[in-house]
């Protein structure tokens, strides 16, 4: 025990020797991050002549540091523009932005920091504490469990079509029908593609977030000068540093919020496969189901954005526990990084900590190093980004949509997918103009196909038998906690407001 | 109406190709489909109830209006068009110099041209040297981006 | 909707760079009349960054030497190679300027499951790269220790076995040996290698089938039981038994089996540029340099495997035949 703390200890203060490297790739990770298309997995892959040159620690801590710093980056425009930069950002906006256009961007950019970075900080040290626990999560979330994991995600559509129930629905289960487009993952037969070959593995998600969000959303803005409302204006008049530390007391003070979000991150991202959009929705959907005042949220309630913040956070601590516990990449970045590191003679599985514990405690220790220097570096910054939105929309919107576009064109590299975000766009735009939550088909096209994967996953391993939904122990937990989560709110509310009456009543008769 | 229409139209061109599929195409669609139709239809149902009440209007004209000529929404998206369209032949960096100068200029009514120009330029090459110079993705290459590289060559 | 975005660029540097290189690469050219006078674009049908992505670089980096061009990559992925496929053959020029570099196993199976838009006799693949046999592998925890075990339980009950993808050769591999003992596989497809490798380690599946070249890089936490063909790397595959000698079976090597394939228009249009293709192609494996290269993009050097225009259409035939066979249960038709 006291030498794997002194191994820490030391790996530690080696990888603090490293901030030349971090620092400037947080902020390269902060801009990736910040442009959808771009993400930490394919700049690896872009720079991958700069990644394989480097010696195998350097690489690493690049490597950690790109990811997380990636992860935060992403939420920055979904704030400032209402443009997630990733998937994993697309709950971000729902309260992130409407604190932006209250002039309250600065605040919500610092609510954002300091809870992406301490969900960050705090899952990387419950990861390494319990790794070994932790790494058991994916030998009991099997197909059957996440199908319900997915329907805890997808249920956050009726919660944001609270207002207009049936327009809420008929979004979210476009999206899912949308998300359908593809070839089944089972015998791969094409359905829905109109053809198109492009469409036969799936919607692109990169260029349907373009669309829905960015390309719709620049459409909409040119109706004002700034983004900001008038009052948002005029809080903006003065700018100041008080605003980001008012940003980091609300965060501060719920501290709570912040470790529960996070570890909700931390268990989806340990099973394999799972990812941080489904966490940030999840986490969204339970900050909200557990909340005194869910109708506050969407309206730009700290609480609605530090949940999905600290959750893609914990997401990606929550990946590198499978990869280097098992062997198994959790997702696309930890993929490459396996790669990387195998080209330098790194063998994963379970012996790595027996055989190499220097680079598993020390991709750890480059995630923790990379959390506390992105805090101090990020922080004084929010001031002057938040000034975006102070940019007249009539060059804001033409920026957002040429910039947009061309992310939508990165992932495959298909002009095909140019088009198929302005055909977003326009959905998008309708979506908005008719009273319909573009976030709500998103969900669908994002999550559409992980439900389904699982499903038919759950249902070939059956051979059709539908019981094997219900043939878990855990599975059934978690069946039993979806129930209860959709139910007791409006029992509770339904609650509050008799107690309210009473109350109302009972200092009625004191008068 | 638009939306539910649309995804009522989508959803029966979908269940369409798989009519003749295994039933690993089809459970997942078909169970989903089924749903999002019923929800059209109820809320068909009750606009239809509504406007026979006389209570709401079928109409256009919160998508498409004339407010939209004039603030310069339609500039913008044929602009936007045209930035999809040509970006393939007349390389990144020109077409979105091109696209933002066009853009603005419309939304800006005309008002500020110099400044429009400088602030699309400089986007537009500092998308260059992001982009294609430091990060060298196969955005479209055109007449510009094979100049540069011509010129950075022969140093 | 797909077009070639690659074009401008090849124009300069058709211009520029090649030129360059032709001057340096002066003793082959001299003999190749004016082929080639360009760079050889070659259509990659999966992601960039990937194992052919690997595999092209390290094979590219000395076969540009003896052909005395450079190779272009250009990526198209989707729909397990498909598209890579229909642009190559739909936007391509024939001209010998153009190559593809597939994976005769998987991708041609595609071909048995569903035909393309084009006619696949159209296209020839005249130099193989390597061969990966595929294998069938436990979770490093998993209550089976060998393919007797395996067969022994599935003679009582189904197993679910995960795979990359239904119409994958080692799917194949699993399904005969089905046939021959008489146990019974549910194939469980799992949408790729990294997958199928953690469907197998966390349980979610009784075991896995994959090109056994993924299975070499998740090391211990993964197990060999069985490889679809000769197990040329012994210990790293844990020393597991060959299907063929196991079970006295004569199935082909059900291999993931990268090679380069032209246009047959290309070769009958210009013999003789196709001449110093498969020349070049072939001296490329008589050069030391090869072997260093593929060690040094930690590919499986027992994998490297010649093959001509022969070899290659006799695995595509056998491909093509296996498809067919097993096409109901691959397809759900």
């Amino acid at each position: 025990m006291g030498d794997t703390a002194n191994l820490l200890a030391s790996v530690f203060l080696d990888t603090i020797s490293y901030w030349w490297v971090i620092i400037p790739t947080i902020f390269l990770g902060l801009i990736v991050g910040g442009i959808p298309g771009f993400s930490a997995a394919n700049t690896i892959i872009i720079l991958m002549p700069l990644t394989l040159s480097m010696d195998l620690q350097t690489g690493l801590i690049f490597m950690v540091s790109l990811y997380s710093a990636a992860r935060m980056g992403a939420g920055i425009p979904a704030i400032l523009v209402n443009i997630p930069g990733t998937a994993g950002a697309a709950a971000t906006p729902l309260d992130g932005y409407p604190m932006t256009r209250q002039g309250r961007g600065q605040q919500a950019l610092a609510i954002t920091f300091v809870s992406s970075s301490l969900g960050g900080l705090l899952t990387t040290v419950v990861a390494l504490a319990t790794m070994p626990i932790l790494a058991r999560v994916g030998f009991y979330m099997h197909s059957v469990e996440m199908i319900v994991v997915m329907l805890f995600g997808i249920s956050l559509i009726a919660s944001i079509a609270a207002q207009d129930m049936l327009k809420g629905l008929i979004a979210g289960f476009f999206g899912l029908m949308i998300g359908s487009i593809g070839t089944d993952v089972v015998y791969a037969t094409p359905r829905g593609t109109m053809g198109f070959l492009e469409l036969y593995d799936g919607v692109p998600l990169i260029p349907a977030l373009v669309g829905l969000f960015a390309v719709s959303e620049a459409f909409i803005i040119i109706e004002k000068k700034v983004i900001l409302t008038d009052e948002g204006q005029a809080a903006m008049a003065n700018p100041s540093w008080s605003a980001t530390f008012e940003g980091v007391s609300i965060a501060l003070k719920r501290w709570v919020h912040i470790v529960w979000t996070s570890l909700i991150g931390l268990i989806i991202g340990v099973i394999p496969g799972a990812g941080a959009s489904i966490a940030s929705f999840v986490a969204y959907q339970q900050s909200r189901t557990f909340s005194k005042t869910p109708e506050l949220y969407g309206t730009g309630h700290p609480e609605g954005l530090i949940a999905p913040e600290s959750a893609n956070n914990g997401v990606t601590s929550g990946t590198l526990v499978p990869l280097l516990v098992l062997g198994i990449p959790g997702g696309a970045t930890a993929a490459i990084m396996l790669v990387v590191m195998q080209f330098h003679g790194v063998s994963f599985g379970p012996s790595l900590f027996e055989r190499q514990p220097e680079v598993g405690y020390g991709m750890f220790m480059a995630m923790m190093v990379s959390y506390l220097l992105m805090i101090l570096t990020i922080l004084p910054l929010s001031r002057y980004m938040s000034r975006v939105t102070t940019v007249p929309t009539i060059y804001l919107a033409p920026m957002i949509i040429s910039f947009t576009l061309v992310g939508a064109f990165v992932p495959r590299e298909y002009m095909f997918d140019m088009f198929l975000a302005l055909a977003f766009g326009v959905l998008g735009y309708i979506a908005r103009r008719t009273g319909y939550h573009v976030a709500a088909i998103l969900i669908g096209v994002i999550l559409g196909p992980l439900l389904e994967t699982y499903f038919l996953r759950a249902l070939k391993k059956s051979q059709g038998d539908m019981s094997i939904l219900f043939s878990s122990n855990i599975g059934n937990v978690l069946w039993v906690l979806l129930v209860l989560s959709l139910v007791l709110p409006p029992i509770l509310k339904l609650k509050r407001k008799r107690r309210d009456r009473r109350l109302a009543t009972l200092s009625g008769d004191y008068q | 109406m638009v939306i539910p229409v649309l995804a009522i139209v989508f959803t029966l061109y979908f269940f369409s190709t798989i009519l003749n599929s295994p039933w690993t195409a089809q459970v997942s669609a078909f169970s989903l489909g089924s749903l999002l139709l019923l929800f059209c239809v109820i809320f068909v149902a009750k606009t239809v109830y509504q406007l026979r009440r006389g209570d709401g209007t079928l109409s256009f004209g919160n998508i498409v209006s004339r407010d939209d000529l004039a603030s310069g929404r339609v500039g913008l998206f044929l602009a936007t068009l045209g930035f999809t369209l040509l970006i393939d032949y007349l390389g990144f960096t020109l077409t979105t110099f091109l696209f933002l100068l066009v853009s603005m200029t419309i939304l800006a009514r005309g008002r500020g041209f110099m400044r429009i120009t400088l602030v699309s330029a400089l986007m537009a090459l500092g998308g260059w040297a992001v982009f294609i110079l430091a990060f060298d993705t196969r955005f479209p290459r055109g007449w510009f981006e094979t100049t540069m590289k011509a010129v950075l060559a022969n140093g | 909707m797909i077009r070639n975005k690659h074009m401008n660029r090849r124009e300069l540097l058709t211009r520029g760079v090649a030129t360059t290189g032709m001057v340096m690469a002066a003793p082959s050219i001299l003999r190749a009349e004016s082929y080639p006078s360009q760079n050889i674009n070659v259509y990659i049908p999966t992601r960039e960054g990937g194992g052919a992505d690997r595999n092209f670089r390290a094979f590219t980096s000395v076969w540009k030497e003896k052909l005395g061009a450079d190779f272009e990559p250009g990526f198209y992925p989707g729909a397990s190679g498909r598209v890579g496929y229909e642009v190559f053959m739909g936007k391509a020029e024939p001209d010998a300027y153009n190559l593809i570099f597939g994976n005769m196993g998987p991708e041609v199976l595609n071909w048995a499951m569903k035909e393309p838009n084009f006619d696949i006799n159209d296209y020839v693949y005249f130099g193989r790269v390597d061969t990966d046999p595929g294998c069938a592998f436990v979770g490093s925890e998993s209550k089976f220790t060998s393919i007797e075990e395996i067969v022994e339980e599935g003679k009582k009950r189904v197993l679910n076995v995960g795979t990359s993808r239904m119409a994958h050769p080692a799917s194949i591999g699993i399904l005969a040996l089905g046939e021959k003992t008489g146990a019974q596989f549910n194939l469980i497809p799992l949408s790729g290698g990294k997958n199928t490798i953690a469907g197998a380690v966390t349980g979610e599946v009784d075991f896995s089938v994959l090109t056994s070249g993924s299975v070499i890089a998740a090391g211990d936490s993964v197990k060999t039981v069985l490889v679809f063909g000769e197990n040329r790397v012994g210990e790293q595959l844990n020393n597991a038994p060959s299907i063929n000698d196991h079970y006295d079976m004569q199935l082909a090597e059900m291999l993931s089996s990268r090679a380069f394939a032209i246009h047959r228009k290309a070769i009958e249009d210009f013999p003789e540029r196709y001449e110093i293709l498969k020349s070049t192609f072939k001296e490329t494996f008589d050069d030391p340099k090869l072997m260093e290269a593929y060690v040094a993009a930690k590919g499986t050097p027992e994998y490297l495997n010649y093959g001509g225009e022969e070899e290659c259409a006799e695995f595509v035939k056998a491909m093509l035949e296996l498809g067919a066979k097993y096409k109901p249960l691959l397809t759900g038709a």
